[in-house]
């Protein structure tokens, strides 16, 4: 690990971070308000059977109850947009960016390894995308306690929605700055990185959708992250354990690889 | 007897193929310590490849790389830590002050930034360029800032890739200047060019790579000494006879005037030409780029073993 490496990689885009941490912390806010005012009208439009019930389960969550609203509000698009800008553009053009501006070998002509290097800035981001998933978790607590419904919301199983989350989301970024070190440009790193976020969340919004193919969710890992269930202290230990193995895999890929590329002079 | 002193780079039989590409191939080379050694050759010789290689970019495909008597492939990072190195056509961090860059790789580095004030100095690079955004740096400024975060914790040697591109002519010469500190301070210096009267002016030995093979190395003195010179004489009178003047050859005479190659000895020849009717007499200076086009006019040099 190389401090200096690791503090300017947080300084790397930080007004971006920022912005982004304060989005995604109004987003947590927004989802218990918006539990407060709808749910009862979800309700009755669920037993109406004016809409099909599966709208109302997008991604395997619900407005029926606080910790549902939770589970769709860390699965809504705009959560995984504001959580994939890091975990997949932050890291996809972490290594590959520098690559391909040149940068990078004017830092490893430094006494630094390749794996203390990749480790460095995969640890910054890491740290990044921990802090947006906690801004996302307290927004919610914060929305929840401004909406006088805090007691639905199960706080003390939040440490263990967050590790879940964290590696759910770290499994993405893992992910990214592998891709990151296997290549010489970040297009294609990008375009790899945000292929297996895409997949993995189509399989887990068709499988909610459409019951008959209700096996899909079981390839996506978003399917191994439900905030509800966490919440409720039903956690099953195999999402843990599936997120975790998703999560360590591209690192032992990365810490192969990297050290062994040829890194020529860039074009 | 004198124990030979452990060079500070030297590489045996050191080859790189990408795939069927050969980027270097049994290349096999002594850099001595204090010298400057010119690494000199055409774009996409093998210059950068061999440069990258000792670094540990890239891993050899054969043979074996030393630097400061380690091994290229097991001690890249302790080589790094004690070696200074210019990138060829640096790239650094637009968004950055040039100071924060300098900052910023004295600290990845881990040592002291003690020559920088120098350097910036002899690059006339003053705190108010420094506090500028890289982004705004012209080229040329860039290549400074390149060559200052490349020596600014004077280490032990300087690996420069194509040091003086993008430098007006001013800053050649002060550059040259700081390649002057660094030999008198007994620094080694490897560089890569291909930029013939800047080895002939700064380095005390060169190699010449073509097609990714060492093709030779020179001591830049003796090989300027023993190329053939340029002469042109006027006489007052009667000119005496070509075949006379020891080393001279090619002559021809125009009206008084008698134009030659000449090889060999200059005492000798300026002895014989010597003489009251003697009224102008010219030699050109040696250039190194004629006594390379020279040794290698018909391209079939055999490459060093």
């Amino acid at each position: 690990m190389s401090f200096p490496l690791f503090a300017r990689t947080l300084a790397w885009q930080r007004a971006r971070w920022i912005i982004v941490g304060l989005a995604t912390f109004g987003w947590g806010v927004l989802i218990p308000v918006i539990y407060s005012a709808f749910s009862d009208a979800m309700r009755e439009l669920a037993t109406s059977g004016v809409i099909p019930e599966e709208l109302l389960s997008f991604g395997s969550g619900s407005f029926f109850s606080l910790p549902g609203a939770v589970t769709l509000g860390t699965q809504h698009p705009m959560a995984i947009a504001m959580l994939g800008v890091f975990a997949v553009g932050a890291t996809a053009t972490a290594i590959a960016g520098e690559r391909q501006r040149g940068t990078l070998e004017v830092m490893l002509s430094r006494p630094l390894t390749r794996r203390g290097a990749y480790l460095t800035v995969l640890a910054a981001l890491l740290l990044v995308v921990a802090a947006v998933l906690a801004a996302l978790l307290v927004g919610f607590v914060v929305g929840a306690a401004m909406q006088g419904i805090l007691d639905d919301l199960p706080v003390e199983h939040l440490p263990m929605t967050f590790l879940n989350g964290f590696l759910l989301w770290g499994a993405f970024t893992t992910f990214g700055m592998a891709a990151s070190v296997s290549f010489d440009r970040p297009g294609p790193a990008i375009g790899l990185s945000l292929a297996y976020l895409l997949v993995n969340y189509f399989f887990e919004i068709l499988g909610s959708l459409w019951r008959d193919v209700e096996w899909t969710q079981e390839y996506s890992l978003f399917h191994h992250f439900q905030p509800a269930e966490i919440l409720q202290g039903a956690l099953d230990p195999l999402d843990l354990v599936i997120t975790g193995i998703a999560f360590v895999v591209p690192i032992a890929y990365a810490l192969l690889v990297f050290p062994r590329r040829d890194l020529a002079a860039p074009t | 007897m004198e124990a030979t002193p452990t060079p500070i780079i030297s590489t045996r039989g050191l080859t790189k193929h990408y795939g069927r590409i050969v980027a270097l191939e049994d290349l096999t080379l002594e850099v001595r310590p204090g010298e400057i050694f010119g690494f000199l050759g055409p774009n996409g010789a093998g210059k950068s490849t061999m440069i990258r290689t000792l670094l540990g970019f890239l891993h050899p495909t054969r043979g074996v790389g030393r630097v400061l008597d380690m091994d290229v492939v097991e001690q890249s990072v302790e080589i790094r830590r004690r070696t200074g190195y210019l990138p060829g056509g640096i790239a650094l961090y637009d968004s950055m002050t040039g100071e924060q860059v300098l900052d910023y790789l004295a600290r990845l580095q881990g040592r002291v930034a003690r020559r920088r004030v120098r350097l910036a100095e002899r690059l006339q690079m003053p705190s108010s360029d420094l506090r500028r955004k890289v982004r705004d740096y012209s080229r040329g400024m860039r290549q400074k800032l390149g060559i200052i975060q490349a020596l600014q914790h004077d280490p032990e040697l300087a690996i420069l890739d194509e040091p003086s591109e993008g430098l007006d002519p001013l800053m050649q010469q002060a550059f040259y200047g700081v390649l002057a500190d660094l030999r008198e301070e007994g620094r080694t210096v490897f560089f890569s060019s291909h930029v013939l009267p800047e080895v002939e002016r700064v380095c005390d030995r060169v190699g010449i790579i073509r097609h990714g093979r060492l093709m030779a190395v020179h001591d830049v003195r003796e090989l300027l000494a023993r190329r053939r010179r340029k002469v042109s004489i006027r006489w007052r009178g009667a000119a005496p006879e070509p075949g006379t003047i020891p080393g001279l050859e090619d002559v021809t005479v125009d009206g008084d005037r008698l134009f030659g190659t000449l090889h060999g000895d200059v005492s000798e020849f300026v002895r014989a030409v010597a003489s009251p009717s003697l009224e102008d007499l010219t030699i050109e200076p040696a250039s190194l780029e004629e006594a390379f086009l020279e040794y290698y006019a018909d391209d079939v040099a055999e490459p060093v073993a």
